[in-house]
């Protein structure tokens, strides 16, 4: 956005600061309207709640990104104050689609099949969505801000496609640390596609553990993937692209789909093209790398 | 005032008592507690630093060498080589220092195991964060005790295990490893692999069986337990969900190898039948230990609230079968002057059996199951009385075992370590500190 006066002016440290803050209440102000907007229609938590849900009618505007904007690290160890269920039996999934929720079995329609793990601003879930209108789709994302963009982009979409063919009920997001917590969203096998997109590089030598491809979260990642599922990687730092490699050709579990399977894949595509980190690097003339590999069956000797 | 014993063990006939205080290992012979073996900790906290910094000026000469000889190459000419040494001297690399506040580091032996043979004693020390391997010979007189193997690793150690003759260690930063449990030099630490990994402190490691088939069971900070499929721990079998803080015991009953106990920092034991993915009972212990507790259970004041409840903290869990097969679970909640005992019914129900109250706070227990005895630290001042003696008496119940105030009398004396006041005291108490307290 241009600056609406081009005059250069000096200003005194307190303008400054105090500039700061005025915009800084300006991003918390409009994020606690949409706040109240996301808690009207969905509330994730994990307890059983038994107010029903408001019918909404109001029109809700798509969420503005430049005010949900947070730094893009964060550290997997640390032990954020994270919500998560204690295990899957414990997942209330009819928050996050509850127009899979059928009240007179009391149960889901269908489970989480794919996964988008770090899901940032959510571009590959809404253009997974029309692909599997019948699969649910599940982004989680450790950052709070840009979880909360998902959510509200995610309401938005609905509310805006409430009648139409793709109304984007199959997909959903919610904040959570995947490294730590995983099993306890997902069952043995229960997912076909896991996604990870653009993940932290983590550079320094000394934080490689902190990365999200490592061949011990390698084994949780087979755990909750079915045989024959596929773990799905992109990148735009050729060094992280080799580390993901070296460690998914590493795994006794998974085996590399070849360039192929890659070009005749539809979600390989549109990892490739549709998500806000792709499309950034393709608009700098950046280069992207792919590697996406299938979960192997489990030995006969193991169970 | 001796400093008192961190960890004590017992082998199975009940003769031997390894023990542990700060960076000294000691055996005693239980019969009249002579010290028949003997092993201090030399490599301190500053060995491994001086180490890392040998080998950066290591690095760094190779490095400058090897730019030498390639601007050599490049131009070949010796003057141009020669400012380019003049002009360049290596810089030392400083040890590094911890700053203020920094947690200190404790040069003392973490934990004890002894392999099911009885002859090898491994354990793991903070210092330089290794695992030490002993070779055990009762026929040496002089000294029973021999290191044959020092292996060190990249992160701290919490927890070790031995399944025949591989030592599996459990690390801070959530990752496995196995070594051989033999003298072979050890191998350097940059080649090991772990074998499988948490993103969360591990506490505890356990292999068990299930049908001839081995597991490695792995208990970890964020209240995760998990079964993976052993040697090939690549392939998880599943979790075990019913813990909702940190798990810092596991326990498997040598009467039912079906049977998992665990327990960490919740009010409550899990009981299951791991294989089967199946918690089979909570064992309560709030109301039971409630009496035991005292102010320093409270949580550290910048996270105490007018409702922080006392926290109870298991820090270990034993079981027994008694002659008349009659089956027991003993609990040792951390810092407490108790020990509590349940009965384990056939239908896997337990009942509350026995609040044993002691003198002293426990720090650490060992129970021989074929006997029924136990042999206890005891948290206290002292220079003539640092443990105590239990057995599950007649009635399967806790009681103090008599005449053994001389045996503890010639033990504690042989404790080397004298302290002037109990701040000298390395922390007796840690299993707490594994609570997470997040504040965002």
């Amino acid at each position: 956005m241009p600056k609406p006066h081009q005059v250069q002016v000096v200003k005194d440290k307190e303008t400054q600061l105090r500039e700061q803050r005025d915009a800084e209440s300006k991003r918390k102000a409009y994020r606690e309207v949409k706040e109240e907007t996301r808690k009207k229609h969905k509330s994730v938590t994990f307890e059983a709640s038994p107010t029903p849900e408001e019918p909404v009618s109001d029109k809700i505007s798509l969420p503005r990104k430049r005010y949900y904007r947070q730094r893009a690290h964060s550290n997997p160890f640390s032990d954020h104050r994270l919500e998560y269920p204690r295990s899957p039996d414990d997942m209330n999934w009819e928050k996050l689609f509850p127009k899979f929720y059928d009240e007179e079995s009391n149960s889901m329609t269908s489970s989480v099949e794919i996964a988008d793990i770090g899901c940032g601003y959510g571009g590959l879930l809404t253009k997974l969505a029309p692909e599997f209108p019948e699969k649910l789709i599940l982004g989680m994302e450790i950052r709070v801000q840009v979880t909360q963009y998902v959510e509200d982009r995610i309401i938005a979409l609905r509310n805006k496609h409430e009648n139409d063919e793709v109304n984007f009920q199959n997909i959903s997001v919610l904040r959570g640390n995947a490294m730590k917590f995983l099993p306890n969203f997902f069952r043995k096998g229960q997912l076909s596609k896991m996604f990870f997109c653009f993940p932290d590089p983590h550079f320094k030598q000394r934080k490689h553990k902190a990365r999200i491809i490592t061949n011990t979260l390698l084994s949780e990642y087979a755990y909750v993937l079915r045989e024959g599922g596929v773990v799905y990687t992109i990148t735009d730092v050729e060094d992280l692209h080799k580390w993901m490699v070296k460690h998914l050709e590493e795994h006794p579990l998974f085996e590399r789909l070849d360039e192929e399977w890659e070009k005749q894949d539809k979600c390989a595509n549109i990892m490739y093209n549709s998500t806000e980190e792709g499309q950034k690097v393709t608009r700098n003339k950046g280069s992207k790398w792919i590697a996406c590999y299938r979960r192997l069956p489990t030995p006969e000797d193991c169970v | 005032m001796k400093h008192p014993f961190q960890i004590v063990l017992t082998n199975k006939a009940s003769t031997i008592l390894f023990a542990s205080v700060k960076n000294h290992l000691q055996v005693f012979r239980i019969a009249d507690g002579e010290v028949i073996g003997s092993w201090i900790d030399t490599v301190d906290i500053f060995t491994p630093l001086k180490k890392q910094q040998e080998d950066k000026i290591k690095a760094l000469k190779a490095a400058s060498e090897n730019k030498d000889s390639a601007s050599d190459s490049n131009d070949g000419s010796a003057e141009k080589k020669l400012k380019n040494n003049d002009s360049k001297p290596i810089k030392i690399p400083k040890i590094p220092v911890p700053g203020p506040g920094a947690p200190p580091i404790y040069n003392y032996i973490r934990s004890l195991a002894l392999s099911k043979d009885e002859k090898h004693l491994v354990g793991t020390t903070d210092s330089d964060k290794a695992a030490i391997i002993f070779e055990i010979d009762l026929e040496n007189s002089e000294n029973c005790l021999k290191l044959i193997k020092r292996q060190v690793f990249p992160k701290r150690p919490c927890a070790v295990s031995i399944d025949e003759s591989k030592l599996i260690v459990a690390d801070k930063f959530g990752d496995v490893y196995t070594i051989d449990i033999d003298s072979e030099e050890p191998v350097e630490e940059k080649t090991l692999s772990p074998i499988l990994g948490h993103v969360s402190m591990l506490s505890d490691v356990l292999v068990a069986s299930y049908n001839d088939k081995k597991f490695i069971l792995t208990g970890d900070r964020d209240e995760h337990i998990r079964v993976s499929n052993y040697p090939k721990a690549y392939v998880i079998k599943n979790w075990l969900f019913g813990h909702h803080e940190f798990v810092s015991d596991l326990h498997i009953p040598e009467f039912d190898p079906s049977l998992l106990i665990s327990g960490g920092g919740d009010d409550y034991l899990c009981l299951w039948k791991w294989y089967e993915d199946k918690l089979l009972g909570k064992i309560e212990l709030r109301e039971l230990i409630e009496p035991f507790l005292t102010e320093a259970h409270f949580p550290p004041e910048r996270f105490l609230t007018p409702e922080s409840p006392k926290e109870i903290s298991v820090s270990k869990i034993l079981t027994y079968a008694s002659k008349s097969k009659k089956k027991y679970i003993l609990v040792l909640v951390e810092n407490t002057k108790s020990l509590l005992t349940f009965e384990l019914n056939d239908d896997y129900t337990v009942t509350h059996k026995q609040s044993f109250s002691t003198e002293y706070p426990l720090i650490d227990i060992t129970l021989n199951e074929n006997d029924g005895t136990i042999v206890a630290s005891l948290d206290h001042e002292t220079t003539d009385n640092l443990l105590a003696f239990y057995i599950f008496n007649e009635n399967d119940e806790l009681a103090i075992l008599e005449d053994k105030i001389d045996l503890v009398k010639t033990i504690t004396t042989a404790n080397q370590c004298d302290v002037e006041r109990r701040d000298e005291f390395y922390p007796l108490y840690y299993i707490n500190t594994l609570r997470k307290r997040s504040e965002h």
